[in-house]
């Protein structure tokens, strides 16, 4: 794509110009297809030819997923503003089946290793926007203490806190919580981390669902 | 890449001639000041979709979005309706966030003509707009005439409740009344038509409320076809939840209904007649009529446009997106007009801003709720091969046949949270 940025540019210079003789603009601003995935990847003859920008790539995570990935709710986990290098991770586990899934697995295949990147990158710009979820009090006072004594370590700061191996889970749908956690009870010590499985397998349905309450009463 | 040529030149020119007079055809300040307008024709899944997303990549365009309705009612989950799982309510929007949010000019009026040569549309209260790119989402009309005796005013009578709305409630309300013991028939059209397992997701939904309400009663899909969206994990659902109560007669075990006698309620196949309680006979389809009016159409009653920016193969600078336009191998669903329509709105930013488009990515997912924990679904992922919008290989397909029911359930949640992000998607 830098190849191609240049002509682009002198294109653009020429729009502007006509517009200006032309005098029917009052405000110029900037294109905005000036995106475009860092790729070097050769591709076979039935492959498209050109390069998919991220936001081209990334707007059709929207359908489900919410715009820029604010999901509006209730399972399915709000994306945009996670952190990069999770999302990417996460993406590539879909693709590979290595991560169980309903239909991400099926979806994540759609897309080379330096689209995913792409994706992931231009999610995580976006602002992060928690769900206006109701919560119970009582739950939330549980998993608050389960949160403490086991989790804390990772998620810190009531879930804020992301890093490349380990989402941030304030803010985020219940629902969505929940329905990670109960997957990774059931995989118990093949839950990945491996201590975060052997902690989950020990709680209880309600000690879930609390955990769920108290990640979504942090904003 | 676009090439400025003397020709777009002179039009550049003659849009911005056009732009002086608008004051003259209308009191509304449309496009004044704006590096260009847009107008796009239809809020659904689609032009609701285009509207926002062009103001996302180009926030000094100027867009009016122009819908008959006030309201809009999602097809999409229509069928829980009629399984009396959830309210017409819940399906309908507003355009007035989008168009708060989004600043963008929303006009409730019915578009009467589009002038392509002169770039401006006229609507029914008498309005005249000039645009400089027009998209057109129109949706499917029903070619009534295939089915003798069927006609708009019948299926106020006997519905086809394909658009989501009064037919929908009115068909619920047929199926109240009915007896226990009866029969409701479902006819389903020839490919290719709106939400392809729409027909046997409602066949499914009736078969809920039977279930509950009329245990001893019946619903009969009579299909144009020989097979169907997902056929494999509707039949398993069938059997599963509603045994005999649900069967399917294909095209060429009858199924292909040719008339209607209304007076007998009853359905006349080419080797039956099947007289009935309930009637929904889903008519087979083409292109919105606006897109018949302005010459957007070719011989199979669908819009051909370029597969990768969606400019109609007939018409320059008129886009059209949605169930009205070929569109390869993506089939006519709602998440595939959201896809087409920010496929087209890139493209559309693009070219007004004398860029090449951008290499397109399509994605399409359908989710069918066969009982209130028994969800399915089918995806994939497009990308424009040699000009044709093709399946991504090895991506994409349908829920597996030996899911788990807690698998199931899981996609029956995620069919409602995918209902709540891409209408907020649209109206917000």
């Amino acid at each position: 794509m830098r190849k191609t940025l240049y002509p682009m540019l002198a294109l653009m210079t020429t729009t502007l110009g006509l517009w200006m003789v032309t005098g029917c603009s009052s405000e110029i601003t900037k294109p905005t297809q000036t995106e475009a995935a860092q790729t070097n990847e050769e591709k076979p003859a039935s492959e498209p030819e050109g390069v998919r920008s991220p936001s081209m790539l990334a707007n059709t995570c929207a359908g489900c997923h919410g715009t820029d990935g604010a999901s509006a709710g209730e399972i399915m986990p709000i994306i945009g503003g996670m952190e990069k290098e999770y999302m990417q991770l996460v993406l590539e586990e879909f693709k590979s089946g290595e991560r169980r899934s309903t239909i991400m697995g099926r979806i994540a295949k759609g897309y080379s290793d330096s689209e995913i990147k792409a994706i992931a990158s231009y999610l995580a710009a976006k602002p992060w926007i928690s769900s206006t979820v109701k919560t119970d009090p009582k739950l939330v006072a549980m998993g608050k203490k389960i949160h403490e004594g086991q989790c804390k370590t990772c998620h810190d700061d009531g879930g804020r806190v992301q890093e490349d191996d380990a989402p941030r889970l304030a803010g985020q749908w219940p629902d969505y919580t929940l329905h990670y956690l109960n997957d990774c009870r059931a995989k118990g010590m093949r839950c990945q981390p491996r201590k975060m499985g052997k902690r989950v397998s020990k709680l209880s349905d309600e000690e879930l669902r609390a955990m769920a309450h108290y990640y979504a009463s942090e904003k | 890449m676009m090439k400025y040529t003397r020709r777009k030149f002179i039009q550049a020119t003659g849009a911005c001639a056009a732009l002086g007079t608008l004051a003259t055809v209308s009191p509304r300040s449309f496009g004044q000041g704006a590096k260009a307008r847009v107008i796009v024709i239809g809020g659904g899944y689609g032009g609701a979709i285009a509207a926002k997303y062009l103001k996302m990549a180009d926030p000094s365009l100027d867009i009016m979005l122009i819908e008959k309705n006030p309201q809009y009612v999602s097809c999409p989950l229509s069928n829980e309706v009629l399984g009396g799982e959830r309210t017409l309510e819940s399906l309908t929007f507003d355009y007035q966030t989008l168009s708060r949010n989004r600043d963008i000019k929303v006009v409730h009026d019915t578009v009467v003509e589009i002038d392509a040569a002169a770039h401006t549309v006229k609507l029914s209260g008498g309005n005249q707009y000039s645009y400089d790119r027009l998209i057109v989402s129109p949706g499917i009309d029903f070619r009534f005439d295939k089915i003798a005796g069927y006609s708009a005013q019948l299926a106020e009578k006997i519905p086809h409740a394909w658009k989501a709305g009064p037919q929908t409630r009115l068909l619920r309300q047929q199926l109240e009344a009915m007896p226990d013991g009866g029969v409701c028939y479902i006819a389903a059209p020839p490919n290719p038509f709106r939400c392809p397992p729409g027909p046997y997701e409602r066949a499914a939904q009736i078969a809920l409320y039977f279930k509950h309400h009329k245990p001893k009663s019946k619903v009969i899909i009579l299909d144009a076809k020989d097979r169907f969206s997902k056929q494999g994990l509707f039949m398993q659902g069938y059997k599963k939840f509603y045994g005999d109560m649900v069967e399917w007669v294909s095209g060429a075990n009858g199924g292909i209904i040719e008339a209607v006698d209304p007076d007998n309620m009853a359905l006349i196949g080419q080797v039956e007649e099947y007289k009935g309680d309930v009637l929904n006979i889903i008519p087979p389809q083409k292109a919105g009529k606006i897109a018949f009016d302005s010459g957007l159409t070719n011989d199979t009653g669908w819009c051909p446009v370029d597969q990768r920016t969606f400019e109609s193969s007939q018409h320059k600078d008129v886009y059209v997106i949605g169930d009205a336009c070929i569109a390869g191998k993506m089939p006519k669903s709602g998440y595939a007009a959201n896809s087409q329509g920010k496929v087209c709105a890139a493209a559309v930013a693009a070219s007004i801003n004398g860029v090449a488009p951008s290499e397109p990515s399509y994605v399409n997912t359908c989710y069918s709720i066969i009982s209130p924990e028994w969800g399915i679904s089918v995806a994939a992922v497009y990308h424009l091969v040699n000009g044709s919008i093709v399946g991504v290989e090895g991506a994409g397909g349908l829920s597996p046949m030996d899911a788990s029911a807690e698998t199931r359930a899981i996609e029956a949640q995620f069919a409602r949270s995918w209902f709540r992000n891409i209408t907020s998607d649209m109206f917000t």
